[in-house]
């Protein structure tokens, strides 16, 4: 048997008491979140109100469903955030890689063009961008309400930091790997391609992870250039409910938050301690 | 072939092409389009009129709203940043003990990142509601308020709790951070202090604090530029509202430009947004010590 190992135990005590504040309301919102989403609507705007339902109405989900047409939304958010993904991980790994492996001229100036593409937030831009959309001819009208307009411009605000997370971590795999390969025979390219590439995959795959998330979760963009029910995201369709509405129907509003919000929690739970290594690497440089 | 060419200046430079076009191409137009709106008038549909210089400038800084919405901007962002780094060192500190439920208590301190800041402001917003919501519940059965305190509603109450629903989105991110650079510190360098006879303060004070100086820089840089930009939190649960007393430059510029039909004004405003994050950044380039490029 395994000693119990006293000072741990005191010490496990401490650090829960001291984080309890915080661990509450954290899970505040997730508490209201579930008990009005299975509440009775009648029971949502009784005073004074209670915490507890008489009964759990499960139906409130598919009632939700219906009415906020949760699956269309939720497709439009999936291909939203994966596509520029795809995207921002694709170019920013050679840009990474240039500047893990090269000294060049001009070295200086891109890193200093991507400070500034950080700095520049889609908000503040919000205006030039939507009427950038409004120029480019895209089928019968423009880029405004496509989803293309959306997903390039996530793919472009997502290079900088893509690119300082990726070039910090290539920094740290060890040349001397790819340069023995070249001795066997290994053309530069293949050598990439054969034993740079699949060490790079765990920092490609954390990279990836942030840029979805920050795509999931962006709003000022698709707020202004996706005007049709049929091509708006998760986040802008839950938006409507609320947004300058006289009546709220609180019960759905919470089941589709609790709805898009449980399997990211979920994912993120379990990806949590794969995001700290990876952002303390990316952050170390 | 690129093979052979590698050594060549010129690979570098195509290998960073897609991603400096793809950016400069999502960035130049727009900019260049809002200075072009900032000095012209603007019809509420986004037509140009005439030139007229500065005018836009001269109607925002009129204003009163703008003005009082610069300062709430001010802080917003000092109050939202300087709260979270004051929550975010202790909770890393914790979070870097070896204790019982580590695990649990990591993924719980993670878990508002999980959620979209639109999807917090809207559980928020309904968990603030006056009559039928949980927090004057919770709070009236806890016998610590008498009656139901209106916190959205009153311009005294919304901007605070605005700011602690920012702290609480930010603090994720920051003790992330935080958790890097305790975990890049050696800890024998704590044994020889102990062994000198520094107490747990002193160790604090004279070690962690000095050794985590580089990643609370980072965390204060990296927040203030997402807190200033930061849109959702107020849009989704004041609108600015009520009358304009929790108006950020954010939600001011979105009002202006696509509530309001004033997009000239709004240009300007983000031109003075653009201004200031400038000042910040070389602020803080300047503030870094000297040190040799990284790689």
């Amino acid at each position: 048997m395994m000693q119990i190992d006293k000072p741990k135990l005191w010490r496990s005590l401490w650090c829960w008491l001291a984080l309890a504040p915080f661990a509450l309301i954290v899970l505040f919102p997730f508490a209201v979140m579930f008990f009005t989403a299975v509440k009775p609507p009648e029971e949502v705007f009784t005073y004074p109100a209670r915490w507890l339902p008489s009964s759990f109405r499960w139906q409130n989900f598919a009632d939700m469903w219906e009415a906020v047409q949760f699956g269309t939304a939720l497709k439009n958010s999936l291909i939203i955030s994966v596509l520029s993904t795809l995207i921002a991980i694709a170019v920013s790994v050679p840009a990474a890689y240039a500047l893990a492996r090269f000294p060049f001229r001009g070295k200086g100036f891109y890193r200093q063009f991507l400070l500034v593409t950080q700095m520049l937030s889609p908000i503040l831009l919000v205006l030039g961008l939507f009427r950038l959309a409004t120029m480019i001819p895209y089928g019968d009208g423009n880029l405004v309400d496509s989803h293309i307009g959306v997903i390039v411009s996530y793919a472009a605000f997502n290079i900088a930091f893509a690119v300082w997370m990726l070039s910090s971590y290539f920094a740290t795999i060890p040349r001397d790997l790819e340069e023995a390969a070249w001795l066997e025979g290994c053309g530069r390219v293949r050598s990439v391609f054969k034993v740079f590439l699949p060490l790079a995959v765990p920092a490609m795959v954390v990279t990836a992870i942030f840029t979805f998330i920050n795509a999931w979760n962006e709003f000022a963009v698709v707020y202004t250039l996706i005007r049709s029910d049929e091509s708006k995201t998760l986040t802008v369709r839950i938006t409507d409910l609320v947004a300058g509405r006289y009546s709220v129907e609180w019960h759905q509003v919470m089941a589709a938050t609790l709805l898009a919000t449980l399997p990211v929690s979920v994912l993120f739970a379990w990806l949590q301690r794969f995001l700290v290594k990876g952002l303390s690497l990316g952050a170390v440089k | 072939m690129t093979q052979t060419a590698s050594g060549r200046p010129l690979t570098p430079w195509l290998l960073i092409i897609p991603s400096f076009m793809l950016a400069l191409f999502i960035i130049s137009y727009p900019l260049f389009n809002i200075v072009n709106q900032s000095v012209h008038d603007v019809s509420r549909f986004g037509l140009l009129r005439d030139f007229n210089g500065l005018e836009n400038f001269r109607t925002v800084f009129a204003d009163p709203v703008f003005m009082e919405t610069v300062w709430r901007t001010l802080w917003w962002t000092l109050g939202v940043v300087g709260g979270t780094v004051l929550v975010s060192v202790p909770i890393a500190l914790i979070l870097h003990q070896d204790f019982y439920g580590r695990g649990i208590a990591r993924t719980i301190v993670m878990l508002p990142w999980s959620v979209s800041l639109t999807m917090t402001a809207i559980v928020w917003r309904w968990a603030f509601n006056d009559e039928y919501g949980m927090v004057n519940v919770t709070l009236q059965k806890l016998g610590l308020i008498s009656g139901p305190i209106h916190w959205l509603a009153t311009a005294d109450w919304a901007f605070p709790v605005e700011i602690g629903v920012g702290i609480l989105v930010s603090v994720p991110f920051t003790v992330t951070i935080f958790l890097g650079g305790l975990s890049s510190v050696p800890s024998d360098i704590y044994e020889a202090a102990r062994l000198d006879g520094a107490s747990r303060w002193q160790q604090f004070r004279r070690l962690t604090l000095p050794l985590l100086r580089p990643f609370i820089n980072m965390a204060v840089v990296l927040n203030v530029i997402y807190v200033f930009n930061s849109f959702p939190i107020i849009w989704v649960m004041t609108q600015g509202g009520p009358s304009n007393s929790t108006h950020i430059l954010v939600t001011y510029l979105y009002e202006l430009g696509f509530r309001l039909g004033r997009p000239g004004e709004a240009a300007a405003v983000s031109l003075v947004m653009l201004a200031i994050l400038m000042c910040f950044t070389v602020l803080y380039v300047r503030m870094q010590p000297k040190e040799s490029e990284g790689a």
